[in-house]
């Protein structure tokens, strides 16, 4: 390396440097409505909840669409459901509709696991519908893990109807 | 097999050989040295007072519970346990035959804690390592037929139902100083992360990002709080401060889940799912990339790092069942102890608390012993301890 290039890779170290500094501390100070990290890398960041409404409140109708279902331990959206995103992608394209996915899953595996499965069920459908076009400020994503079974059973087909996502659509 | 020489000095360092702690290494010249295998035998006299009779039951069983001590008559005990009570103050003396004192204090409280304090100093003094007596637990349990969150002493006494959010509240983590209890709760219809001070009763929703916020882990300083969060699209681990301000910690396409912290809380070792087979993962706690661990498993989840930092306990999943599994984090290879799952380190890094078909178990982890300490209100899962 001669003398001059090695003195101007250090100079441009030094911008490059500064200006990721300026840069990080821009990002902090910019909090924002999520705190002092919006990092973005890896996903879209949810919209902010909507006040008063939940998955849980009675101003969701969670009958609007059928759930999707997934393999044991997986999180992967099922080209068999594709019909039923599709849909919900639709709707989430035009109007003002807004959806909260909640991801759930069979009672197979200890608690905390599945609720990180749960929600990475809830947020692969978010993906695929944002793919779909579906308008990233319109959906909401929550895990209940291996809570409120749709079959109490435990058996294979208990299990399999368990490990599902499903809309509730804010009225 | 005792040096008289060395019996002169007023406390008798009595160590195992196993278990030299730091404050044993600080302690007089040891005097008695215990192989691995042995335990010291004890013998009680009747505690004098009012409450004496409690005292002695609470104190015997705290001891019995430790690992280090048998129980035994006057004749071939090496140790005698005394003392006298008299209103919130217990003298306590623990003596040889001839008389000279091992271990001597002055606890005060009621009956149970002054107990539970000189079980403590025995074993402190004894052994150089950290007693579990009167140490405080949680756990989430069914008995109402919703999930709430309960507290306790790690021998399954003293419990009381914490939350009545007639919701969903799991996931419990206690500060190590015990006076703080955060969960997951989902009165507000989301995973949202609650903190309760337990001196005060105030509680307060503190982690409520979009999305679902679960998982936490107190530091060891109780000054922040690790956990899951997903408001950036896909779970990821992050650490809080108690006012509910959020750092990033990983950025990956898998799922983060389940972060302890080491004793200096420089970092976290935490289960990281991509795609099935999740597996444990090693991360300084102010950010970078993890590291896998090799543990000789193919399904870990939950672990939970000891106080003392040598060991690590989490779930391993095989053939449809749950077992803990234990591994030396000094080099070794990870050993299963158990079946069940979620199990957490006690005080002393030698007992674990984990559950097994809703029941809660205390369990030495050197001898293998373990018993139910928490049965009877619905399925108990998901223990924390205190340290």
């Amino acid at each position: 390396m001669t003398p001059n290039l090695l003195r101007s890779t250090i100079l441009l170290s030094c911008i490059l440097l500064m200006s990721s500094c300026a840069l990080f501390k821009k990002k902090n100070a910019g909090a924002g409505p999520y705190g002092s990290d919006s990092d973005t890398v890896g996903g879209t960041p949810l919209p902010e909840r909507q006040e008063g409404v939940s998955f849980m409140s009675d101003n969701v109708d969670k009958h609007k669409f059928p759930p999707v279902h997934f393999a044991f331990d997986s999180y992967a959206v099922d080209s068999s459901d594709e019909g039923t995103l599709q849909a919900v992608a639709q709707f989430l394209q035009g109007g003002s509709g807004t959806v909260i996915i909640a991801g759930f899953t069979d009672e197979r595996g200890t608690p905390e696991y599945n609720r990180g499965l749960g929600e990475s069920r809830a947020e692969s459908v978010r993906d695929y519908l944002l793919h779909h076009g579906a308008d990233a400020s319109k959906i909401q994503t929550v895990s209940f893990g291996a809570e409120m079974p749709v079959d109490p059973d435990s058996n294979e087909d208990a299990w399999a109807k368990n490990r599902r996502a499903e809309f509730g659509v804010v009225k | 097999m005792i040096n008289t020489h060395a019996l002169r000095i007023s406390r008798i360092c009595l160590l195992l050989a196993f278990s030299l702690g730091p404050a044993a290494q600080a302690a007089d010249t040891p005097t008695i040295t215990v192989s691995k295998s042995d335990t010291i035998a004890l013998a009680f006299q009747p505690i004098t007072g009012p409450d004496g009779p409690a005292i002695t039951r609470v104190l015997e069983s705290d001891l019995a519970a430790t690992g280090y001590f048998t129980l035994s008559s006057p004749g071939s005990a090496s140790l005698i346990v005394a003392g006298s009570s008299s209103g919130s103050q217990l003298d306590g003396k623990v003596s040889d035959h001839g008389g000279r004192s091992a271990v001597a204090g002055t606890y005060n409280g009621d009956t149970r804690a002054k107990a539970h304090a000189f079980a403590n100093d025995i074993v402190q003094t004894l052994t150089g390592n950290r007693g579990i007596a009167g140490s405080r637990i949680a756990f989430s349990a069914t008995r109402t037929g919703r999930k709430e969150i309960y507290i306790g002493d790690c021998d399954g006494s003293a419990l009381q139902q914490l939350t009545h959010d007639n919701s969903i509240s799991v996931g419990p983590s206690l500060s190590p100083d015990g006076h703080l209890l955060a969960y997951t709760g989902y009165k507000a219809g989301y995973a949202d992360i609650y903190l309760v001070n337990l001196s005060t009763g105030s509680r307060d929703r503190i982690i409520k990002y979009p999305g679902t916020n679960s998982g936490a882990a107190f530091s060891p300083g109780g000054d922040r709080i690790a956990c899951t969060l997903s408001k950036d699209g896909n779970p990821e681990l992050y650490v809080c401060g108690l006012n509910g301000s959020a750092r990033r910690l990983t950025h990956t396409s898998g799922v983060e889940s389940s972060p302890t912290w080491s004793p200096g809380g420089d970092e976290i070792i935490y289960s990281y799912d991509d795609h099935g087979g999740p597996q444990l993962f090693r991360i300084s706690s102010s950010g970078g990339s993890g590291q896998q661990l090799s543990t000789g498993f193919g399904y870990c989840t939950e672990p939970d790092w000891s106080p003392d930092g040598s060991k690590l306990a989490f779930n391993v999943r095989e053939e449809g069942s749950f077992s803990v599994a234990v591994m030396d984090l000094r080099g070794g290879s990870a050993r299963i102890v158990a079946s069940g799952e979620r199990p957490v380190w006690g005080p002393d890094s030698r007992h674990l608390i984990f559950s097994d078909d809703g029941v809660l178990y205390l369990m030495d982890v050197q001898t293998g012993r373990k018993k139910a300490i928490v049965s009877g209100l619905g399925r108990a899962t998901e223990p924390t301890w205190a340290h």
